[in-house]
């Protein structure tokens, strides 16, 4: 049912992602409210909105994943509509239906949409039987290690291990043989546990020198339903996405449409509402496979804004509003889009996390850069949360341009107290396999030495001449303070002088 | 205007020392000595934490991140960190005598998570890079391997223990 205007939304989400959606929200006169945990309270989107409400303690599976909190944040706020965001909730088919007894309206699918794409087995059998080519492998969840271990025998290694509710690279591993099998299979369980909780995994076959493409589509309720276009995805460490660009090197006007047209049949199949993507793995013979549909906005939509200047969220809610989508022929394509993920993480440390005080901070700006973030100067990363700080997006006329340009923004980044990814992120775009667009889902550990480069000992005497210099300007105020106070004290002990002097005068006046 | 100050730079986490002379010539212009070469530098503070440099007419922006004791100094994407010592603050580390990477290493949790995975027992011989412990934070799996080669002398927690930065997991000797 067409739920009409919406007046006030609540957010259920933090970070960039909340942040973005509430941007929006209110170039369009829409109220918003954002939730918070315990360690969210000074975050960055609970000052950007209009209102705030706190959801529970830190950790995310008590607040921030918690339906019922977020339901009844909603009601008390008198919130008319609910955004998930991505991560959390955003692909739990609990919100939805909670939020519909409630009467609020959830902005993304209806929950058995989600529910025949949550499940990632369920999703590939739905998707084969709609005609839409899949990766091999298991048909259902495998319960037994033993079972697990025979099949991906009989697929022939390397395999994938997923998580059966899995999504964001969280609880997937790629297993190269038999001998890494268990500890894989074990790491991978407690990661789908913690992230999603639900252990259940399934394997796929994994296919060589794969890359990973997906397609935007968006559907509403008169039976509108579009893509608008693919986003290249193949920079990925550890399953999660790096680096993203629309369009690919690979994807041809042909190719994009025969993708484009399999994405749609996707969403149709399930009776897809609102933002959506279908992900495929393309072989190095330019054939696809459907991989799995994200049921919510993806992490690197801002991708695809800026290659068709629309807004996603924005047309999110005109569809929980009831309205229409554009039509197909109104999707137009323009330049390129590259789009890199600052992350709070060591690349010199095997990428461990790094959270803490930002103690400066200062972003990119200039021609054709987006820096989509949730944090500021002063703010503590807190390590609860998944450690991506921003979202930095270039766009030019072509692709050589385009990285041109986010090279240059990357170099303006400055993040200080914790230590970041954007140097790697660099490294990444200046590398020649990056340049030459031919790279797939390997590139980052193929490449992974070239990718941290030491720095320029040419530039070691600048950076000690700096380090001294700093030094020195320090011992130097810290000297001129030190002489300040002691005239002070000295100009004090003479007041007293000049008092007590002035005192025996006057006595000897009288 | 202080006179003349020398420092001394540590690189590569101490194991390389630089000496760098500092000399005032006006307000915001140096002579800086770095072995035989000698620099005119023009410097002019930014906001937090950035210096304009003019080193011999180049100009640098150079941000200085700052670690505790060391200071990260950044210089057209090269990140360099140091650590600047005065000839007295250089003197009492000598006197502590914590120059080296030799002896017993520490390895200390980088932040608050949950040990899921310790793969190896006190006593164990253990070569520089091998996996000891997992640690579960911020949502992933995170490896920590041995700073050195040499054997675990100490093994201070178990599986399934929850533990906070910088709590302190094992040694290797």
């Amino acid at each position: 049912m067409p739920p009409g205007r919406i007046a006030k939304v609540l957010v259920a989400n933090r970070g960039e992602i909340a942040v973005r959606v509430i941007r929006t929200c209110r170039e369009m006169g829409i109220a918003t409210v954002a939730v918070y945990s315990d360690a969210d309270r000074g975050s960055f989107h609970v000052r950007f909105a209009d209102e705030a409400v706190h959801v529970g303690p830190s950790p995310s599976r008590q607040s921030y994943l918690d339906v019922e909190r977020i339901v009844e944040a909603a009601q008390r706020s008198g919130a008319d509509a609910v955004h998930p965001g991505y991560g959390f909730l955003s692909e739990n088919p609990a919100l939805p239906r909670a939020l519909e007894r409630a009467g609020i309206t959830f902005v993304g699918p209806r929950p058995e949409s989600m529910e025949a794409m949550g499940v990632k087995t369920t999703a590939r059998k739905n998707m084969a039987d709609a005609g839409v080519p899949v990766v091999p492998g298991s048909p259902t969840p495998i319960a037994d290690e033993a079972e697990a271990r025979a099949l991906a025998a009989r697929l022939g290694y390397p395999v994938m291990i997923k998580a059966a509710a899995g999504g964001g690279g969280k609880g997937m591993k790629r297993c190269e043989g038999a001998a890494e099998f268990g500890r894989l299979w074990q790491s991978a369980r407690r990661e789908a546990a913690g992230a999603f909780g639900d252990e259940r995994l399934y394997l796929e076959k994994f296919l060589e020198k794969p890359r990973h493409v997906e397609i935007q589509i968006f559907a509403d309720e008169h039976g509108g339903c579009i893509f608008i276009g693919e986003r290249e995805c193949s920079i990925q460490r550890r399953q999660q996405k790096v680096v993203e660009e629309s369009p690919s090197p690979i994807v041809d006007e042909r190719l994009r449409e025969a993708m484009g047209q399999v994405a749609v049949r996707a969403a149709r199949a399930v009776g897809y509402r609102g933002a959506g993507t279908v992900e495929f793995l393309v072989d190095q013979d330019r054939k696809f496979y459907f991989l799995e549909m994200n049921t919510r906005l993806q992490v690197e939509h801002p991708v695809t804004e800026m290659i068709t200047g629309l807004d996603l969220v924005r047309m999110q809610m005109l569809v929980a509003q009831g309205e229409r989508i554009p039509a197909q022929e109104d999707i137009v394509r323009r330049g390129h889009a590259i789009e890199a993920r600052v992350y709070a993480e060591d690349p010199a440390r095997n990428f461990l996390p790094s959270p803490g005080k930002i103690t400066y901070l200062r972003v990119p700006a200039g021609p054709g850069v987006r820096d989509d973030s949730g944090v500021y100067s002063g703010w503590v990363v807190p390590p609860h949360y998944d450690p991506l700080l921003s979202k930095l997006v270039a766009w030019a006329p072509s692709r050589e341009q385009a990285i041109a340009r986010l090279l240059r923004a990357l170099s303006e980044y400055t993040v200080h107290g914790i230590t970041t990814n954007l140097d790697y992120l660099s490294a990444v775009l200046r590398h020649p396999a990056f340049r030459s667009g031919e790279y797939d889902t390997g590139f980052c550990s193929r490449h992974a030495g070239e990718l941290l480069s030491p720095p320029d000992g040419a530039l070691e005497e600048v950076a000690l001449v700096a380090a001294a210099l700093a030094a020195h300007k320090k011992d130097t105020e810290e000297a001129e303070a030190f002489a300040a106070r002691a005239g002070e004290a000295a100009a004090a002990r003479s007041q007293w002088l000049r008092l007590g002097r002035a005192r025996s005068l006057r006595g000897a006046l009288r | 205007m202080t006179t003349r100050a020398t420092y001394v730079a540590l690189l590569d986490g101490g194991k390389r020392e630089r000496t760098v002379e500092v000399t005032p010539l006006e307000p915001g212009v140096y002579e800086v000595r770095i072995g035989e070469a000698v620099h005119r530098v023009d410097a002019w503070r930014h906001d937090h934490g950035t210096l304009s440099l003019l080193v011999d007419g180049t100009s640098h922006s150079a941000t200085l991140d700052e670690r505790g004791s060391r200071v990260h100094v950044r210089i057209r994407g090269s990140v360099f960190p140091v650590e600047i010592l005065d000839e007295r603050r250089l003197r009492l580390r000598r006197a502590a005598g914590r120059f080296t990477v030799e002896g017993k290493q520490t390895v200390t949790a980088p932040m608050p998570g949950k040990v899921v995975r310790v793969l190896v027992s006190a006593g164990a011989p253990v070569e520089e890079g091998q996996p000891l412990l997992t640690i579960e934070a911020m949502k992933m799996e995170n490896e920590l391997r041995s700073p050195k080669r040499g054997r675990v002398v100490e093994l201070n927690v178990r599986e399934g223990q929850t533990v906070e930065g910088n709590a302190k997991l094992c040694a290797v000797e």
